[in-house]
């Protein structure tokens, strides 16, 4: 009787041994994977509807934004080339939507070349190369005071037209600042500095 | 102990030990992936121009499968040098032109030096990439009436990568900039070159 409680004991103690290794391993692995995938999890300094990443691709980048950069095989843009900006939701907070109209409007901050490029998540639609993935600071039309207006819109629009890249879906915007003095001070960017974006319409 | 303490004792220790497994891999990551920029870099070890990759002057076609970035600027020509200064330091030289061009030069941790067209000596960028060694021989070696505009940068690891990047304001540019950056070169500088030069 004895050395069979023993036996139950040891048993017991074997399980609950494995049960904490397989808990560690577990949910170690998978939080690792999870904040390692898709965008960078910190690192950035928000502006408006925008969020600046000023350190991803310097030798001071955090861990996080490493492991991302090497499981995406990204190539960042260093401090002294540029710098890049996100944005997945419009000024009130509301995540951006391939079915409805943006209107992205202002200036940018200080760069010698800039682009705006749109995106969805994940893998294209469709083979074919989109029309127009984006614009370029001189190939953009502006008004007489220099400031600029983008529609990104599922529909034909007058003016800068930028057509969202699919159909449905959550889609995100890229801004890059390139040759900038901002990125040294990304901290000191205020929201009149980088283009408004505010949604005017769904289609339903 | 009663049963349930050691459940509870079991349960923190796995929790603890999940914290040290989540910290050890995203460490780990940089140093184990396969697919990031420097691994990918290394099949162009041998080149003496940038490998390309991503293209801007595609037309109708979509980006072909070997550009690997996940999200590319459709209007900046993206290149990349590998090098490995345990064969001598890595000479990367770029003439300038109406394009706008940038060169990063990234180590295993990050990029640590980056310069743009605007650093330029009469149009032409001579970027000289060495580890605290070479450099040291370099000086030692010098001759001093001669003035170089070479940009010295030294490396902490043997291994890492140039970028360069190259932007099409326009999509009548997009040829040019692929152009560039396969005008750029890359190659290893070996001493007894400089003496023939000088």
């Amino acid at each position: 009787m004895h050395v069979l409680r023993q036996g139950v004991h040891r048993a017991s103690i074997l399980s609950l041994v494995l049960y904490a290794l397989a808990l560690g391993a577990g949910i170690g692995l998978v939080t690792a994977d999870y904040a390692t995938r898709g965008g960078y999890p910190f690192g950035g300094v928000r502006v408006g509807a925008w969020t600046a990443w000023p350190k991803v691709g310097s030798v001071g980048a955090d861990p996080y934004s490493r492991a991302v950069n090497a499981r995406r095989g990204e190539i960042p843009l260093a401090v002294g080339e540029g710098m890049l900006l996100t944005a997945e939701q419009d000024e009130s907070g509301r995540g951006l939507d391939a079915t409805c109209t943006y209107r992205v409007a202002g200036v940018t901050p200080p760069a010698r070349a800039w682009t705006v490029t749109v995106a969805g998540r994940g893998p294209r639609d469709s083979e074919a190369a989109p029309m127009r993935e984006g614009f370029t600071a001189t190939e953009i039309l502006r008004e007489t005071d220099g400031q600029f207006v983008i529609t990104l819109s599922p529909e034909v629009q007058a003016g800068n037209w930028l057509p969202m890249p699919r159909a449905k879906g959550a889609v995100r915007l890229a801004l890059r600042l390139y040759d900038t003095p901002v990125a040294a001070s990304a901290g000191n960017l205020d929201r009149t500095s980088v283009p408004a974006i505010t949604r005017t319409g769904c289609t339903p | 102990m009663t049963p349930r303490g050691r459940f509870l004792v079991a349960t923190l220790s796995g929790l603890v030990l999940a914290g040290l497994v989540h910290v050890a891999t995203v460490l780990l990551i940089p140093g184990l992936a396969q697919s990031d920029a420097l691994s990918r870099a290394r099949s162009g070890e041998s080149l003496d121009h940038p490998l390309a990759v991503n293209t801007v002057a595609t037309g109708d076609t979509a980006p072909p499968i070997e550009a690997w970035l996940p999200i590319p600027d459709p209007a900046v020509a993206v290149g990349l040098c590998a090098y490995n200064l345990g064969e001598g330091p890595m000479r990367v030289s770029a003439r300038t032109g109406t394009l706008m061009l940038s060169l990063a030069v990234h180590g295993p941790r990050g990029a640590f030096y980056a310069v743009t067209d605007q650093a330029a000596v009469r149009g032409a960028l001579d970027l000289v990439v060495l580890t605290r060694a070479q450099y040291d021989e370099a000086l030692a070696n010098a001759d001093e009436d001669e003035v170089s505009h070479d940009v010295r940068i030294v490396a902490g690891e043997v291994r890492g990568f140039v970028v360069v990047r190259v932007i099409a304001a326009l999509p009548s540019q997009r040829a040019a900039a692929d152009a560039a950056v396969q005008a750029v070169s890359c190659t290893v500088d070996s001493p007894s070159d400089d003496r023939t030069g000088g």
